[in-house]
């Protein structure tokens, strides 16, 4: 161990020459990493640019429902969780241990979409479809699009999960593992930045007839004799 | 650092253990409620006050994603580089499309501000109720008939009165200026409607509630009652409310729904 060099790359079991001294998988993934959070802040920014230019209900307010996302916020935290232990099982080549928390995490992250799908449907229950008004539009491609990546990342868990159960996964194949890590982990990322702006941020703004009833509130408070 | 770290693993590549994953994620759980609670109280929710806070509790929790669950903390500096260095591109878009286009606050921009209605809850999904009161003459007939009436051939009976509610709340934009006592509280610039169906009648001598209301709307300044709010910048005052109506492009549809439910007022 002592003579290896710092150097070398945690992933690089295979000990693959490369140009940069990196492991190529590994560095794409990064890239594309990379390049996915210019996807998610152009339509962040969308959103934001919007914000407050709906000209028809619903707004924000009417049916933005902070709490339950704060649960599916955490159990997208608890998946995060359960992944770096897929990974850390994976390189003690704990084979139970494998299985167990690909499935955990995937199970967390199929919740996490089912509070989605509840979200979406009291929505549209509402009268909030993605041609309704600029929020609707916003919101659901922004989320839908995270909500896509979280699918695409299940179905990935998944597919890994029964490599594990044929015991195809170890030590020598942690790099199949730590990517799929990473891809999940950007997606918690994402949804930590989406649940800022849109829910505990954005989740208030308010239609017309509140901002004017604040106003006119504002303006009378003002007038009263101190 | 951990007992069961096998052989692979050289310095600069150690992963947290397990307890200080345990540990992690107790963190972030922890960020996350702080959060929360942040904006539990109601005077601070959609506060400009708590926009800071948010930001820094959530770059946290970012940074320590990235830094131990995606172990970028451990890893070779150049896949850090690769990261930060579109995360950096995509901030300068976010705040290029913002400062060009809007702003961080929510603020209405002037078209929002002229055109945007209120959400009515009921009415968005059902259909709009059906006529929920007969559309039968009040009071009016006290006046004396006039003649006139046929020149205005009975209005089409689509006209109801919630349709006229609903004018009078969405896309006739009365309400910004109106009031009416149980409707809506918001608009003080112009005279109160309240009772208005009664008062209709008497306004101006020898001309139905019906012809009054349908005038007042589509002529405002052609007749004015005394006493009214004048003074600058209040709706009674000559030529205000003319043009908000030209702006609102009613339809005759429209005008007769309103017509109908001012009289029930």
């Amino acid at each position: 161990m002592a003579q290896v060099s710092g150097q070398l790359p945690t992933a690089d079991v295979d000990h693959t020459y490369t140009s940069t001294g990196l492991n190529h998988r590994k560095l794409l993934m990064w890239v594309f990493l990379s390049s996915d959070c210019l996807f998610f802040g152009s339509l962040i920014a969308t959103y934001m640019v919007y914000r407050g230019q709906s000209l028809v209900g619903p707004y924000p307010i009417d049916i933005i429902d902070v709490p339950i996302t704060t649960v599916s916020t955490f159990v997208l935290l608890c998946s995060s969780f359960a992944m770096v232990q897929a990974l850390a099982a994976t390189n003690r080549n704990d084979q139970r241990g494998i299985q167990l928390w690909l499935l955990a995490t995937c199970f967390l992250g199929a919740i996490f979409i089912g509070f989605q799908v509840y979200e979406f449907n009291e929505f549209r229950a509402h009268g909030l479809k993605i041609d309704t008004n600029l929020f609707g539009t916003t919101f659901f491609t922004l989320t839908g699009f995270h909500g896509a990546h979280v699918t695409l990342g299940i179905v990935w868990l998944f597919a890994l999960f029964i490599i594990a159960r044929k015991g195809r996964l170890g030590p020598a194949t942690a790099l199949d593992v730590e990517i799929a890590g990473l891809y999940w982990h950007f997606v918690d990322i994402v949804w930590i930045v989406i649940f800022t702006l849109l829910y505990l941020v954005g989740g208030f703004d308010s239609g017309p007839v509140a901002a004017e009833s604040h106003a006119l509130l504002q303006s009378s408070l003002s007038a009263l004799p101190t | 650092m951990s007992a069961h770290h096998s052989e692979e693993h050289h310095e600069g590549g150690h992963h947290p253990t397990f307890r200080q994953y345990v540990f992690i994620a107790i963190i972030l759980f922890v960020i996350t409620l702080v959060e929360f609670l942040i904006i539990v109280p109601e005077s601070l929710q959609g506060s400009s006050l708590v926009v800071a806070p948010l930001f820094i509790l959530s770059i946290l929790k970012f940074a320590i994603v990235i830094g131990w669950y995606m172990h970028l903390r451990f890893d070779p500096r150049m896949f850090t580089t690769v990261f930060l260095a579109g995360l950096f591109l995509a901030l300068l878009v976010v705040s290029a499309v913002l400062g060009l286009f809007g702003s961080f606050q929510p603020t209405p921009r002037d078209y929002a501000q002229a055109h945007a209605v209120p959400y009515d809850p009921d009415a968005s999904h059902a259909p709009e109720p059906a006529s929920t009161a007969s559309t039968a003459l009040p009071p009016a007939s006290e006046a004396p008939a006039e003649p006139s009436a046929s020149a205005e051939p009975a209005a089409p009976a689509a006209a109801s009165v919630g349709d006229g509610e609903a004018i009078f709340l969405s896309n006739g934009q009365c309400y910004t200026c109106h009031t009416i006592a149980g409707v809506s509280e918001i608009g003080v610039l112009g005279p109160a409607l309240t009772g208005i169906g009664a008062d209709a009648a008497t306004r101006k001598p020898g001309m139905s509630a019906e012809d009054y209301l349908r005038e007042s709307i589509l002529e405002p300044d052609a007749f004015i009652q005394e006493g009214c709010m004048t003074g600058a910048g209040t709706a009674c005052s000559p030529g205000v409310m003319a043009p908000l109506v030209t702006a609102a492009n009613l339809s005759d549809a429209d005008v007769e729904a309103l017509v109908q439910y001012l009289l029930t007022q």
